[in-house]
């Protein structure tokens, strides 16, 4: 009982006390004599979810989509390679390719945005001029600036799936393997037959959960292409930078919870059917 | 048992919840005695004590501080700067608080008219005569003024400055912006990475000398925003064409190639100094003042006003030791100390008197400047427009979008912006 007292205070409280805001018009001319005024808020903040919350959506869903298929397979390939019984140093190289993992993510995209993608200093456009090409600006237009945060993003999120990959080969049975192969069956062959299906299971959690977090990435793109003051040219919006463009609009407190709460009441809804569809797969 | 725990972690965590606000406040207590009066330490803690926040350099504060405890040492009061990160939040949460609030606060004053609006400033006529204010810049002063009251008692300025490196500059510094063009088209080569100059040429406090210059705006006084006007279009077409020689445009590349002697020039402001000093570079300043545009106007950069407002409360409660302070602050030998000792343009003109405010070669190129620049908008509106104004120069430099398309797209986004905030 206790407990969920203190849950409740921290969980729903601030839910609550953002539902009551936005039901005031709490804002720099009412700073300190806001008053309640209905659902005001909330009929201007249904206004302002227009196509441009469909464009993100969509962004978003590719996004996601994009993703997480090239980080499964991609995964996928090279955790059987790190499984190789032959191959020396694995530990090195699991080790290596922790590394991304474990660094701060406001660090990893700074140092890409200045290291590899920046027009002068990259890394990437050093290559090009090497190579003969002219210069590159990643960041500047829309369909560039996806693939650059998706790659961006596959660095920063394959570490994690090669583990939980690692994980679930290792725990395959040797012997089915050694019997495929008495029984003719190649490469493919054995992925797909024994190696999938086994480790299906075990892999199905991370991949939702990652598949979640994807969903709702926010600093990539938030970061690389949207910073204030280095704005790179980009307008890319995912459902999590679109709300956060329109929720907080300077200064009106009462709108800005408004809006938010019919953002993320579609966001909730949506993910409800992610969910569910998920599940069924399952 | 497992009950008992639980119960006894959560008491735990209610309890540091609660402490964490009291903390707060605690700390905040203006109640600590002060360096720098230099009185026996019985009088400085009788002094009434007056608490001043700012987000800037501290070592440019401690100047302010010092100075200023001198001048009021046997006056009974004392000054207290305290670096408060974030000062826009911290004043929306304790503005109005005596109690853990702040007496009064020195910052840019772009953010005067949203403070106000807030009802947590008290206009200078409420504490001290137009006497404090009277010998500041005239555009140092419209800074500080709101709806027709003076809120803010501007001690120093910034604003953009054409900053060479003599080592690398060819000849004379033209005094045109076409000849500035011309030069920039023979000594720029992209693909090597080095340039002639280069801008932030996508933000819109740095494309202000433009905007400003060719007579456009990006909002006026009537809080209406005009990124669709022909002006401000005609200036953002001809920025156009320098910026498609300065690079990326983003602060850190544009800085980096300054420092590693990759550009000749670069417009900054005085926050750059530090940096390039520490790089070796031999610095020639030239004001923006002395370009001038095609149609024969100069560059007319923005300029960012620090100055000193008094909380309402204080004003109520603390009236005589708050104008004793502004009287303090406004002596030019606080602003002789800071652009000795800081290399800050002061806003009090009898300052300029000394030689050695008038004789630095960047202050002077201030002051200069100080003459065609044009204070930052203070009306709260002004907070929403950046990022649009932003928007439309990264669309235009960056992304090749249509300049028409684009300013329509971002002016109404702008007048959204401003209807959201009622």
């Amino acid at each position: 009982m206790p407990a969920l007292a203190v849950v409740g205070v921290i969980v729903v409280f601030p839910i609550l006390y953002t539902g009551y805001i936005s039901l005031t018009n709490m804002n720099l001319y009412h700073w300190d004599n806001y008053e309640l005024i209905g659902l005001d808020n909330f009929q201007r903040a249904l206004l302002k979810v227009d196509s441009g919350f469909l464009k993100a959506l969509l962004t978003t869903i590719l996004w996601t989509v994009f993703n997480m298929v090239i980080q499964v397979i991609l995964a996928f390939f090279i955790a059987l390679g790190l499984n190789v019984r032959e191959m020396k140093l694995a530990r090195v190289y699991k080790t290596l390719l922790m590394f991304p993992w474990a660094m701060p993510a406001y660090v990893s995209i700074l140092l890409w945005r200045v290291g590899m993608f920046n027009t002068e200093f990259g890394f990437l456009n050093k290559v090009l001029q090497a190579l003969g090409l002219g210069k590159m600006n990643f960041l500047s237009e829309n369909v560039p600036a996806f693939f650059s945060c998706m790659v961006l993003n596959l660095w920063m999120a394959l570490p994690f799936m090669i583990m939980m990959m690692d994980g679930a080969l290792q725990s395959v049975d040797r012997s089915y393997y050694e019997s495929a192969k008495l029984d003719g069956a190649g490469f493919w062959k054995q992925c797909l037959y024994i190696t999938v299906p086994a480790i299906r299971p075990i892999l199905l959690p991370s991949v939702i959960m990652t598949t979640f977090t994807t969903f709702k990435q926010f600093d990539i793109v938030y970061l690389l292409t949207m910073q204030k003051g280095s704005l790179s040219g980009a307008t890319l919006q995912t459902i999590i930078t679109y709300a956060h463009q329109n929720a907080f609009v300077s200064n009106n407190y009462g709108l800005s919870s408004a809006v938010s709460i019919v953002i993320f009441g579609f966001i909730i809804v949506f993910s409800l059917f992610t969910n569910r569809g998920v599940k069924e797969e399952a | 048992m497992k009950k008992r725990i639980a119960m006894l972690l959560c008491a735990a965590m209610a309890v540091s919840l609660f402490t964490g606000c009291s903390s707060g406040g605690d700390s905040a207590k203006p109640k600590e005695d002060t360096a720098g009066s230099g009185d026996s330490e019985e009088q400085t803690a009788e002094a009434e004590e007056i608490s001043i926040w700012h987000d800037g350099d501290e070592a440019i504060m401690e100047v302010i501080e010092s100075q200023v405890n001198e001048k009021l040492s046997g006056d009974g009061v004392t000054v207290k700067f305290e670096k408060k990160s974030g000062l826009t939040d911290q004043i929306k949460l304790y503005g109005n608080d005596g109690e853990s609030g702040p007496d009064m606060y020195m910052y840019a004053h772009d953010s005067l008219g949203t403070f106000v609006e807030m009802g947590v400033l008290s206009p200078l006529s409420d504490i001290a005569g137009e006497e404090v204010y009277a010998d500041m810049l005239p555009m140092t002063q419209e800074a500080g003024l709101y709806k027709g009251e003076q809120y803010l008692l501007p001690v120093y300025f910034e604003t953009l400055l054409f900053m060479y490196n003599k080592d690398l500059w060819e000849g004379e510094v033209p005094s045109t912006t076409e000849e500035l063009y011309t030069y920039m088209e023979a000594h720029t080569d992209a693909a090597a990475g080095t340039y002639a100059l280069v801008n932030q040429h996508s933000t819109a406090y740095n494309v202000s000398p433009f905007i400003n210059g060719f007579g456009g705006y990006i909002i006026d006084e009537d809080a209406s925003p005009g990124l669709a006007d022909e002006k401000t279009k005609e200036a953002i077409e001809y920025n156009k064409k320098f910026a498609a020689l300065q690079a990326d445009g983003d602060y850190n590349t544009v800085t980096t190639l300054f420092n590693e002697g990759k550009a000749a020039a670069i417009i900054g402001g005085p926050w750059l100094v530090p940096g390039i000093r520490d790089a070796g570079i031999d610095l020639g300043i030239k004001s923006l003042s002395d370009f001038t545009l095609p149609g024969g106007e100069s560059l007319a950069p923005y300029s960012g006003i620090q100055g000193i407002g008094v909380m309402k409360h204080a004003a109520e409660e603390k009236k005589d030791a708050a104008a004793k302070v502004l009287a303090a602050l406004a002596a030019p030998e606080v602003g002789v100390a800071l652009a000795e000792k800081a290399s800050c343009a002061p806003a009090n003109q009898k300052a300029y008197d000394e030689e050695s405010v008038s004789g630095d070669e960047m202050i002077a190129a201030m002051k200069r400047t100080a003459e065609t620049a044009e204070p930052m908008p203070n009306i709260p509106e002004m907070s929403v427009m950046w990022g649009p104004a932003e928007s439309l120069l990264a669309a235009v430099n960056k992304s090749g979008e249509d300049l028409d398309a684009a300013a329509e797209k971002y002016q109404a986004e702008a007048e959204t912006a401003i209807a959201d905030m009622q």
